[in-house]
């Protein structure tokens, strides 16, 4: 067939009268990182869940790698590897074994060298013949991920692989996310924090209450001439701010507090400002994205209302 | 599959209660043997003459005695022994065989039963809870041959620990009460309390092989249990519940079986077919393939639930 790994069609899931997923299409391309990105309990697990058959659909198809799950379930499901909701594990066993539990299970048999390479990759090896219940969240995390490429799929679908995890670990996450998709595997994550949907995936699904509502690329949302709330850090905000309002009369500029302040531009202005207040010889400490620039965007999408922080974050590099 | 049912017997034998219960079954078959040989006596070589002045003594005992109860207890008495002597069985013989049908027999029935359902009724709710169910189902095999293979693992399970006890009981039988003849006739009684004469070795395996249906039934519904409820305590408790529950069950249907057809085709009275090796009958008309029919019944009916549900339920842990 084609180069889909993943192709998903009017996925529905009515339970009694209450439709918990509705409608839900979308396609996921070999060597790349997909985002399902909503709220906490909008439906992500669900759709994790239908795709690989622990749930039945009331209505759609899934087609893994060309193999449809209906009518050619042990090929389909062998194309898969995940972590549905945590990553779980007899707890009275070592690492090893769960691996080995797990590659028994497999469609062909899976070496001993394979147990060996995959928890290398995850970064375990001191801890593998250790039992998993004296594990930290990390490490089960890891074993998940090391599970779940066991038997080499096509398709690895991860529902909220950072969660548990330290900023150390989250980035190594991500590490092998990139490395996987390069590698030629299709990746599903779900998430519900924007920022994470941001630094991992190519291209993301919003899901709000068991609807899709839009799939973004990240290129589309940071590049280009997309305005971002854009937050800096001087020595006088006002001064700042009276400077700019001579270069750029339309600025719709928000002053936080006398050493910091906000204002809505696109990604190239950023260092013409960045230019600008340097030369006027302002003090700036600090450049970010403001944390919600994302979500105002996905507000303004599922047209749910909050108020977000104005913390920093390090402004993404692509 | 194969890889499936050594998979599943693994995180069985992996697990150190599953030894536990084996161990806890062993010991019992100990100290019952030590308390046991505290109390046997050594049989005399002139039983003969010790029954036969017995005898005189209980006849005269029966002149005296007045109540009509205590009458006939001693002419009951007297009866034993006399039969004892006409069939030249010497009554304080008591060998590893005897120490198999009697107490190792007792153990099975009580403790195997038990140690298996709670294994069983762990079997699927386990998964459940710790929500390993999910990454089991997300392999290439159907979910049929998973459920299968735990199901015939907790079996295997059953005859190991089984296994463990006849070999046990027997050398603990032989080192206690000494290597017997296992073609020893013997009298056991029936429920009525009426004698038969049988060999006790053959009486002991009549016996496993008559327990055999009963553990694999009580062992289903333990199964069932175990893939109704997703926690694995309620599953565990409830199993319990159900067989001590059934015993007493049992009880109450003999009497409603007297006088209610249909409480013949309950299952309770048939969860125990260890009768049949002393009795040829039940609840007055009912024989051993009658009751093997109506266990099998309810054996398939138990199969099929299990399965079509497991088959179609949404994994929502």
């Amino acid at each position: 067939m084609s180069e889909k790994a993943l192709e998903v069609r009017s996925l529905t899931k009515r339970i009694r009268k209450k439709l918990i997923i509705d409608d839900v299409s979308f396609s996921v391309e070999k060597g790349e990182v997909f985002g399902l990105l909503g709220p906490n309990g909008a439906g992500k697990t669900t759709i994790i869940k239908m795709i690989v058959g622990l749930i039945g659909r009331t209505k759609g198809e899934v087609f893994i790698n060309g193999f449809d799950l209906d009518r050619e379930f042990k090929k389909a499901i062998s194309e898969v590897g995940a972590i549905v909701e945590n990553p779980e594990f007899y707890g009275y066993m070592s690492g090893y074994r769960n691996l080995k539990h797990y590659a028994n299970l497999a469609a062909e048999k899976i070496p001993k060298e394979r147990i060996q390479e995959v928890t290398r990759l995850v970064g375990l090896e001191k801890a593998i013949h250790q039992k998993v219940k004296t594990y930290s969240l990390g490490m089960r995390q890891r074993l998940g991920i090391a599970q779940a490429l066991l038997h080499n799929p096509s398709l690895l679908i991860l529902d909220e692989p950072t969660n548990g995890l330290d900023p150390q670990g989250i980035r190594e996450v991500r590490g092998y996310l990139r490395m996987l998709a390069k590698s030629g595997i299709a990746v599903i994550v779900s998430s519900h924090l924007l920022s994470e949907m941001q630094l991992m995936c190519d291209r993301f699904a919003i899901i709000e209450k068991g609807k899709l509502i839009q799939i973004s690329s990240i290129d589309e949302l940071n590049g280009g001439n997309l305005e971002q709330e854009v937050a800096f850090e001087v020595d006088n905000a006002d001064n700042a701010v009276r400077i700019l309002k001579n270069y750029y009369p339309g600025f719709a500029e928000k002053v936080v507090n006398e050493k910091q302040f906000s204002v809505k531009i696109t990604r190239e202005t950023i260092a013409d400002v960045n230019q600008l207040l340097v030369n006027h010889g302002v003090k700036v400490y600090g450049i970010g994205l403001s944390s919600t620039s994302l979500e105002e965007h996905f507000l303004k999408i599922t047209g749910t209302d909050g108020q977000g922080g104005m913390a920093y974050v390090v402004a993404n590099k692509k | 599959m194969l890889s499936l049912i050594k998979n599943e017997l693994g995180k069985i034998l992996v697990r150190a209660s599953s030894w536990i219960y084996i161990l806890i079954v062993l010991s019992v078959v100990l100290a019952a043997a030590v308390i046991q040989a505290k109390f046997t006596d050594k049989p005399s070589s002139n039983w003969r003459e010790e029954l036969e002045s017995e005898i005189a003594a209980l006849e005269e005992d029966l002149q005296t005695a007045e109540e009509e109860w205590e009458k006939e207890l001693i002419i009951y008495e007297i009866e034993t022994n006399k039969a004892y002597l006409a069939e030249n069985i010497n009554p304080d013989t008591y060998s590893n065989w005897h120490f198999m049908n009697d107490t190792v027999f007792v153990v099975m029935i009580l403790m195997v039963v038990l140690f298996t359902a709670i294994v069983a009724s762990a079997s699927v709710s386990a998964e459940f809870s710790s929500g390993t169910i999910k990454q089991l189902l997300i392999r290439p095999h159907f979910r049929w041959q998973v459920l299968f293979s735990k199901y015939l693992a907790v079996l295997m399970y059953s005859l190991i620990m089984l296994a463990a006890l006849i070999i046990f009981g027997f050398l603990i039988g032989t080192l206690f009460f000494g290597a017997g003849d296992f073609n020893t006739r013997f009298f056991e009684s029936d429920l009525d309390s009426n004698r038969t004469v049988m060999v006790v070795g053959k009486q002991f395996f009549l016996k496993v092989l008559y327990f055999l249906p009963g553990l694999i039934i009580i062992t289903t519904i333990s199964f069932m249990l175990s893939t109704l409820f997703k926690n694995q305590s309620l599953a565990v408790g409830v199993s319990i519940f159900v067989l001590l529950v059934s015993s007493t069950l049992g009880g109450i249907i003999i009497f409603l079986a007297e006088k209610y057809t249909w409480a013949k085709f309950l299952i309770f009275p048939y969860l125990d077919l260890t009768v049949f090796a002393t009795q040829d009958t039940i609840l007055q008309d009912v024989n051993l393939p009658m009751a093997l029919l109506i266990l099998a019944v309810y054996y398939v009916i138990f199969m099929v639930l299990t399965f079509t549900i497991f088959q179609k339920r949404d994994i929502t842990v």
